[in-house]
């Protein structure tokens, strides 16, 4: 028998974050476990890990960064015998570094994520959203997750680097393969070789034909103190451009097409008052955080009466943070025009997320062009919405009507 | 998150960190909004001194 299909008996010391209804929703076992006398969950299953779900304690071990080390990152080990081959030991920087290397892993890519610096993929991307919604219109029902949400970011993301769109269906596989499919470990083993692969014939391809104005030769010319980069550092931050920037935008923008399509009244109030829009971004990203990721503990510490091991998993569940009453009123509702709202959607500390404007500004126009061209529309059934989760909570069908 | 509340206080650099844009006293009129900015911040960075 496999992790998942044992029943749970108890939320605080055998939960599954694999298993079907928390995948789809993982609300209500968040707050039995935040609202217990154990408010941090510890399991067995999947190779075990601890589970805090209160805000506090998700942001103190995110800030903790030399206890709680970035060592691995992802909710379950990797794929055994993953360490083979030359380019095995390429991570995803900066987000599986520690310090010190982090410094500079999250430096050089920091200036491409700049608020000033995403601006300019507005138009493209608004232009993209129109293009999808062209192709559904006049059908009057589409798939908000697979027709919709599925090809924002993977197009953003790839004219980012500057690899061919037209490998848009790989790359979405690779990435699945990677965030959606961790119990499979050799689908996951065979994406990673996938994309290391690719990236490395796209770095030769640029080294007989040179190419200006791409990610990928940015990363390739840059230097520091001097010297070029390693090459595996190259590939490292393409895997995380893909990984990290493909699956969870996707999830957020298909989340809140979800939850458009059942709320007609939040559609009215952003059609009436568009200047909702910034603050109605930030309490969608609240209520519908996509990502958990993970840390490895570094020594033997008691942490808030848990005593955690040495090369212990955490899972930091923001989704579970942003849902803890102690920091915010009401925390399942929606509030548009939210006064308060520290949310951790994009986590916290020295990891916090190095792509939060883009995805941002892709969450934002998606729902603005879908909305402008599409105002009203429903669910067709709610019960056929299918879901990721685990590391990526979205949902991966969603057929509206309109 | 600040330069989204309050964009006439608050702005980014180069690598996209968060500075301030103004010296001094922040002007009345612009209180409401740094308080937002303030209560929104989700690393905790900004202090209003009064």
């Amino acid at each position: 028998m496999t992790d998942t299909q044992k029943p749970v008996k108890d939320m605080t010391t055998d939960y599954d974050i694999f298993d079907p209804e928390f995948v789809k929703n993982p609300y209500p076992g968040y707050s039995e476990i935040r609202e217990s006398q154990c408010p941090i969950a510890h399991t067995d299953r999947h190779k075990g890990s601890w589970l805090p779900t209160r805000y506090d304690d998700v942001v103190a071990i995110a800030q903790e960064y030399e206890t709680f080390t970035s060592r691995q990152i992802l909710v379950m080990p990797p794929a055994e015998g993953r360490v083979e081959g030359p380019y095995a030991a390429v991570g995803a920087p900066p987000i599986t570094s520690d310090p010190p290397d982090h410094h500079w892993h999250r430096r050089l890519i920091l200036p491409v994520f700049a608020p000033q610096a995403v601006a300019k993929y507005e138009t493209s991307t608004r232009n993209l959203c129109n293009a999808l919604i062209d192709e559904f219109i006049d059908k009057g029902t589409a798939d908000a997750a697979a027709d919709y949400a599925q090809h924002i970011p993977v197009r953003v993301i790839a004219t980012m680097l500057g690899v061919p769109l037209e490998m848009e269906p790989e790359f979405t596989d690779w990435v699945r393969g990677v965030l959606e499919n961790m119990t499979d470990d050799e689908w996951r083993m065979r994406s990673f070789r996938s994309i290391v692969e690719f990236f490395l014939g796209q770095v030769e391809d640029r080294k007989k034909n040179p190419r200006e104005n791409d990610l990928i030769t940015d990363l390739m010319n840059a230097e520091v103190e001097g010297k070029k980069v390693p090459i595996e550092y190259v590939l490292g931050v393409c895997q995380l451009m893909l990984v990290a920037g493909i699956d969870t935008t996707w999830s957020a923008i298909g989340s809140c097409m979800w939850h458009m399509a059942q709320h007609p009244e939040h559609r009215k109030q952003l059609r009436e008052n568009p200047d909702l829009w910034p603050t109605a971004i930030e309490e969608l990203l609240r209520v519908y955080a996509p990502v958990t990721m993970a840390r490895i503990v570094d020594h033997d510490i008691e942490f808030q009466g848990c005593p955690m091991k040495a090369g212990d998993r955490v899972l930091m569940a923001f989704p579970a943070a942003n849902r803890d009453p102690r920091q915010f009123e009401n925390p399942d509702e929606v509030i548009l025009d939210r006064e308060n709202n520290r949310h951790v959607a994009f986590g916290s500390g020295i990891h916090r997320c190095a792509g939060s404007n883009l995805a941002r500004l892709e969450l934002r126009v998606a729902l603005q062009t879908w909305l402008a061209r599409i105002p009203e529309f429903e669910l067709v059934d709610p019960s056929s919405v299918t879901w990721a989760g685990g590391q990526v909570h979205g949902p991966r069908k969603c057929m509206v009507k309109f | 998150m600040c330069a989204i509340a309050a964009p006439e206080v608050f702005g980014s650099d180069e690598i996209g960190n968060a500075k301030i844009l103004i010296s001094g006293d922040v002007p009345e009129a612009l209180h409401a909004k740094v308080r937002r900015a303030e209560s929104n911040c989700p690393e905790r960075a900004i202090t209003i001194t009064e």
